[in-house]
């Protein structure tokens, strides 16, 4: 008999995009309370739009989303980094201090217990001996580092990766899979969007296979079959013009539950 | 019967004749002048044969004037243009290039000695030669004569009205001399904002300084004013003037670190609105004098 | 030595005053500047200048040279285009720079319908705009009291001010303050110019949150340490350029811009953050 958990998001024929036209289409499904939920799809699959979405950083078309008796302060969301200004003078320190956001806000100071706080999470990437270096003057893969640190210290119950390993060297996918894992084993909830099948298949035991609308999702297993993936590619269309307005209802597709 | 009918003939041709001469009459001329105070006198001139339309009004900088569309077509009516020349007008080739301005170009300045200035190591014509009253009595000679050229059955009327002018500004050469004869001499020194006294100074025997060159357009430097500052204190140059078209800040500061007096507003290149202190040529003379010599004498 | 240097400001009531105001500025503008600069918005500086002329012209229409006037029409107009802009930024897809661009394009030229409508042909920028040989006690005061109000909001604003130039997603998933601190900081910038344009002319506060924040890119790397070289290298740059306009007899708002630029200049070759001058020495990379 499994252990009920209780649902940390549940989505409800939620429907997100941008300009009235859908990026994804009436996804219903639960996440649960300690998933640790791989996100895969082709390119224009809508991933990036449904964290966004939970997240809040886009408002519903139709349907709705619930955060079950979670605060925005609880979810702590890495998105892919074009955002980012990798020229700005700030020190490997500063930057992943600002994970501390939610304890010290705009003003606090910071004391002693706080900054071993920093130090620690510094170490736990490995970034020890970086924190006086201009963020500008990392690599790539040590700059994901300097993100997921920050994230750390963000202590948040949900966890959002966008695409995390991108242009990332191995070594460095290996040490955040791993910290990945110590936060599921924290029992925190964990949702990443990824291209490897591989890695998900090694770590990620649940998937949810988005082409826009949900075409699976449950264990990694059983979601990820040839036949799920040609199906998943032949429903990322392209963006119509000339599209009529939504009439259908729930969505008609395979859902296997956990 | 022929004999009358030869008088009846005659006398409607006389009538006709007097009738076109009354219609020419009522027509008064148009005519431009670039700037207030060459305004103010082709009308005092011109009369009411004239209609003058003056592109820089009151208070306005003749220096650094931006022309608009509605004195393209001002122009483009007017059978004279009247310019001071001398360099003021440097936006006025331009004026007159596109408004297809098909009349006479008359330069009130004509056969006047100018002065030279140096500014910023540039010896360059100083324009404001209206300021000594002296050249005041070639333009309105230039003035009227070229009223007559345009309508010589006026001519009676502007030699008249020219006669008349002359005469004023003589006896304000009278006034503006004896003035500065009562002043003693070592207090016949001035500091304006705008290098626009030159020939003033020379006709009359007072001593201009300013901090800047003679247009508006230039900057001063901490070493110019430096010098201003020195030179009053030196002099004890007892006031300083504003000018009515360049910042007065400058001024104030002077006076302030000086203990100079600020005198009152002196007008050099422009009138003041017709109910103002200087709305015609001699008030100018007459404001600037009674306001340098108030100053001057205490 | 030291007299040459002392002597113009001993002497001088009006050398001093200029002095306290350029510091004055230096304290406030650049600052300002090494976010603008931080954040690609160079430019902006210059364009505000012409987004508040409008304002300006109509204070000095309601109450002639009056520098609260002409300080709150040309502040209102400034607030108005950068609001404007923000809002067509964040509801449209247009970027920043465009938006804003229209926006001071539009106020500029209402800005000279408006004086000519009312046909002065006085050199209006000339008028509006000082200079900085001649500051009056209220000209120090607006520029006193800009530089503490733009110390202290940046003091309060300094955090999320610098999340929100490096990673303004981020700041948006954890906070509320990006857009107040946005628009606090665009109302710096406004402010700045405003008080800056009446006392001191339109290229002197332009130049002196500009330059100085430039120049200190070769200096700091690090935003704290920026703000201290570019505070430090606008104070030079006033003192040297009134000195150069005194002894060499140049137009004082211009020498003191120069200075900067030649500050610049020096820098480029031979600043410690990427001087040219190190990159064409090769020396021996470090251990790590």
């Amino acid at each position: 008999m499994s252990e009920a958990k209780s649902p940390a998001i549940s989505f409800n024929n939620l429907t997100l995009g941008y300009d009235r036209h859908p990026a994804v289409h009436h996804i219903s499904g639960e996440v649960v309370r300690g998933d640790l939920l791989a996100l895969v799809g082709p390119n224009g699959a809508g991933k990036s739009t449904l964290l966004k979405g939970i997240i809040g950083q886009l408002k519903p078309l139709s349907g709705s989303l619930s955060l079950d008796g979670l605060k925005s302060s609880d979810i702590a969301y890495l998105p892919q980094q074009i955002d980012i200004d990798r020229s700005f003078p700030i020190t490997v320190f500063d930057a992943v201090a600002m994970g501390l956001w939610h304890d010290i806000g705009a003003w606090h100071g910071f004391d002693r217990a706080r900054s071993l706080a920093v130090q620690e999470a510094l170490d736990t990437l490995g970034l020890q001996d970086l924190g006086d270096r201009s963020v500008g003057a990392l690599s790539g893969g040590q700059f994901q580092r300097v993100l997921f640190a920050r994230l750390l210290l963000q202590d948040a119950a949900i966890i959002l990766l966008d695409e995390p390993f991108r242009a990332v060297d191995t070594k460095t996918v290996e040490d955040l899979l791993r910290l990945i894992g110590l936060w599921h084993a924290e029992g925190r909830t964990v949702i990443a969007a990824l291209h490897d099948l591989d890695q998900v298949r090694a770590h990620f035991h649940k998937t949810l296979l988005l082409a826009r609308e949900v075409v699976a999702w449950g264990p990694t297993k059983q979601v990820l079959t040839a036949k799920n993936l040609a199906k998943s590619r032949q429903l990322t269309e392209a963006w119509d013009e000339q599209a009529q307005v939504c009439e259908r209802g729930e969505a008609a597709s395979e859902r296997i539950s956990a | 019967m022929n004999r009358r009918l030869f008088f009846v003939a005659a006398a409607a041709f006389a009538a006709m004749l007097g009738v076109s001469a009354g219609v020419q009459a009522a027509e008064p001329m148009k005519v431009s002048a670039s700037f207030s105070i060459l305004g103010d006198m082709v009308k005092q001139i011109g009369g009411d044969r004239v209609e003058v339309f003056t592109f820089v009004g009151p208070n306005g900088d003749a220096h650094v004037y931006e022309p608009t569309p509605a004195d393209a077509k001002e122009l483009s009516e007017s059978k004279i243009l009247f310019i001071n020349g001398l360099g003021l007008e440097g936006w006025m080739t331009r004026l007159e290039k596109s408004s297809g301005f098909k009349g006479t170009v008359v330069t009130a300045t004509k056969g006047i000695t100018p002065r030279k200035m140096v500014e910023e190591e540039k010896t360059i014509t100083d324009p404001h030669a209206w300021q000594d009253l002296g050249n005041g009595k070639i333009y309105v000679a230039n003035i009227r004569d070229a009223l007559i050229a345009a309508d010589s059955d006026g001519k009676a009327t502007y030699e008249a009205n020219a006669q008349k002018f002359l005469h004023g500004i003589a006896q304000m050469e009278m006034t503006v001399k004896q003035a500065v004869a009562k002043l003693p001499p070592e207090r016949r020194k001035i500091i304006t904002t705008h290098d626009a006294f030159g020939y003033f100074g020379a006709a009359y025997g007072i001593e201009f300084i300013a901090p800047e060159g003679v247009s508006t357009e230039s900057e001063a430097s901490a070493k110019d004013v430096a010098k201003i500052i020195t030179q009053i204190k030196k002099e004890k140059i007892p006031a300083v003037f504003l000018e009515n078209v360049t910042d007065s800040r400058l001024l104030e500061q002077i006076s302030r670190e000086t203990g100079a007096k600020i005198g009152g507003t002196l007008f050099s290149d422009a009138l003041s609105p017709p109910d103002g202190p200087a709305g015609t040529y001699l008030d100018m003379f007459r404001n600037n004098i009674e306001t340098m010599s108030a100053a001057l004498s205490s | 030595m030291i007299h040459a240097i002392t002597d113009p400001f001993v002497e001088f009531a009006f050398m001093r005053r200029a002095l306290v105001g350029c510091f004055a500025l230096s304290l406030g503008a650049p600052p300002v500047g090494v976010f603008l600069v931080l954040r690609r918005l160079s430019l902006m500086g210059d364009a505000m200048s012409h987004a508040i002329l409008p304002g300006a012209a109509i204070g000095f229409l309601v109450a002639g040279l009056s520098v609260p006037a002409m300080s709150l029409g040309g502040f209102i107009a400034g607030i108005a285009v950068v609001v404007l802009a923000g809002i067509v930024t964040r509801s449209t897809m247009l970027r920043e720079d465009a938006s804003l661009a229209a926006f001071y394009l539009v106020s500029l030229a209402l800005g000279v319908l408006i004086v000519s409508v009312k046909g002065s042909s006085i050199d209006l920028l000339h008028v509006l705009f000082g200079t900085v040989l001649a500051l009056d006690d209220a000209a120090l005061i607006l520029i006193a009291g800009v530089a503490t109000l733009t110390m202290l909001t940046l003091a309060i604003i300094y955090r999320p001010l610098v999340l929100e130039c490096f990673d303004p997603s981020f700041l948006s998933s954890v906070s509320r303050l990006s857009t107040p601190t946005h628009f606090l900081f665009l109302v710096l910038v406004v402010l700045n110019l405003v008080g800056g344009f009446q006392a001191l002319g339109t290229l002197m506060v332009v130049g002196i949150m500009l330059l100085p924040a430039i120049t200190a890119r070769f200096w700091a790397q690090d935003i704290s340490n920026m703000i201290v070289v570019a505070v430090a290298a606008a104070f030079a740059a006033s003192l040297i350029g009134l000195l150069v306009s005194y002894y060499a007899n140049l137009p004082s708002g211009p020498a003191i811009i120069l200075t900067a630029g030649v500050g610049y200049l020096a820098s480029m070759l031979i600043g410690v953050q990427g001087g040219l001058l190190w990159k064409l020495m090769p020396r021996r990379h470090l251990e790590a």
